[in-house]
């Protein structure tokens, strides 16, 4: 039988608002200009855009997830190693998706709204896609049902995932202890994250487990010589929520009617910035101008983007 | 006990997250977060900005704004970037042919292509006309 599973975020929204409140506290003594009024209204009202869209497409996806779980492998049933197995698979999953969010265009015009502020703060964290069912990042879930995890289970998980994740976007904390930071994704390496530093481009797409980039060689960690700055490669400069909300599919849109018809799919499916004329940077195009003029200087004191740990 | 009907719930959901909303955006004014926004200080500092902002850039002159909320800065080979603050951070774009300029005695109205990008208007002087002339190569 199916439990009566509650919504763990619904249940965490007064501690996030409790927490934000604490790193405004925090930030009036160390560091006013870590908020910004304008940044951090757009930031909640995003949120609160991100929970109306999740509702109005909540019963899709979940008939979506309810029609793969039917043709499921095995029943995995509601036994404790059950939740256990479905948190750690799904915070796999949630890897691939996240990753695939920053390399494939099409997911990343739904996970860019994210990114788009130039603070980085817990309202950062609330600062959610509202056009994620659209984006279908939630295909990288499918082989969960399709394994016999229940849906049910797996939302539950998605939910606490969500919840780890928020306390991670601060800068009020710096390092955790050492054996935190090798195992979990922690302020630190979700700072990376955050980054538009060449050197910190694309990397750290963990949600929970550090393990995930550590195994698959896109873990960086944070260097103090280079302090991070937050938010995109080419910076919004705008506090317009609609625009936040749309712009990568608005660019999209332009892209496809502008490009000939052999390269129209490349500004789907490719990463972001690329362009069928190579008029355009990528992340890995300006990582690789970074390289250039920092290698030969041998000032990089820490090790390449792309070396894991 | 009673629960309440599913649309009431919703609007309770909805109506208190929104009551939180303005609550915090209400105190982060209130407690005076996000002032002391930097400004461009001098060329040095709009050449590092760009930088910033376009990685490769290689900025070599600026003209800076001067209350110091923009500058243009241009490379070695003539390419100009609008760099101008955002709340308390910058932003950039190139200038080109999508931009609109308007001269006004000592001050310089920019208006990039992009709506939301916005315009701005920048104080330069006695620069202003000749910053002016070498905009007319690529507007």
């Amino acid at each position: 039988m199916i439990p009566d599973l509650p919504k763990p975020v619904d249940i965490a929204v007064p501690l996030f608002v409790a927490a934000i409140v604490v790193e405004m506290w925090i930030v009036q003594r160390r560091n006013r200009a870590a908020y910004e009024p304008r940044d951090t209204l757009t930031s909640l009202i995003l949120g609160f855009g991100n929970t109306v869209a999740g509702a109005m497409t909540a019963g899709a996806a979940g008939a979506v997830a309810m029609w793969t779980y039917e043709y499921r492998l095995v029943t995995i049933g509601w036994t404790w190693w059950a939740w256990i197995t479905a948190f750690v698979a799904y915070d796999l999953s949630y890897y691939w998706a996240h990753r695939a969010g920053h390399r494939i265009r099409w997911f990343w015009a739904s996970h860019v709204i994210h990114h788009s502020s130039q603070h980085y703060n817990l309202s950062t964290a609330l600062r959610q896609t509202w056009t994620g069912f659209i984006g279908l990042s939630f295909i990288f879930s499918m082989p969960l049902f399709f394994l016999g995890f229940h849906p049910a289970m797996i939302a539950f998980c998605a939910g606490l995932n969500l919840i780890y994740q928020f306390w991670i976007h601060t800068e009020a904390i710096d390092r955790m202890p050492r054996w935190f930071e090798w195992m979990f994704n922690t302020p630190s390496h979700h700072r990376v994250h955050h980054a538009t530093n060449p050197r910190y481009l694309d990397a750290n797409y963990a949600g929970v487990f550090m393990l995930w980039d550590r195994m698959f060689g896109s873990f960086t960690p944070e260097d103090d010589v280079d302090p991070i700055r937050y938010g995109l490669v080419r910076q919004l400069g705008s506090f317009n929520i609609l625009w936040a909300a749309t712009h990568e599919w608005v660019g999209i849109a332009r892209d496809l009617r502008r490009a000939p018809w052999q390269a129209k799919l490349g500004y789907i499916v490719m990463p972001p910035g690329w362009s069928h004329d190579g008029s355009r940077d990528t992340s890995d195009s300006i990582k690789a101008r970074w390289r250039d003029r920092e290698q030969p200087r041998g000032e990089s004191r820490s090790p390449m983007p792309e070396a894991a740990e | 006990m009673a629960t309440l009907p599913g649309w009431v719930m919703l609007v309770v959901k909805f109506g208190g997250s929104l009551l939180a909303i303005f609550a915090i955006a209400w105190l982060v004014k209130r407690m005076g977060l996000g002032k002391g926004y930097e400004r461009i200080r001098d060329e040095e500092h709009a050449i590092a900005l760009a930088e910033e902002a376009e990685f490769g850039f290689g900025g070599v002159a600026a003209d800076v704004d001067a209350a110091g909320y923009g500058a243009i800065v241009r490379n070695a080979t003539g390419v100009m970037l609008l760099v101008r603050a955002h709340g308390n951070r910058f932003a950039a774009r190139r200038i080109d042919a999508g931009f609109t300029a308007r001269l006004d005695r000592n001050r310089l109205w920019l208006q990039s292509g992009e709506r939301a990008f916005g315009s701005v208007e920048l104080d330069f002087g006695g620069r202003a006309s000749v910053i002016a002339s070498r905009l007319r190569t690529v507007i």
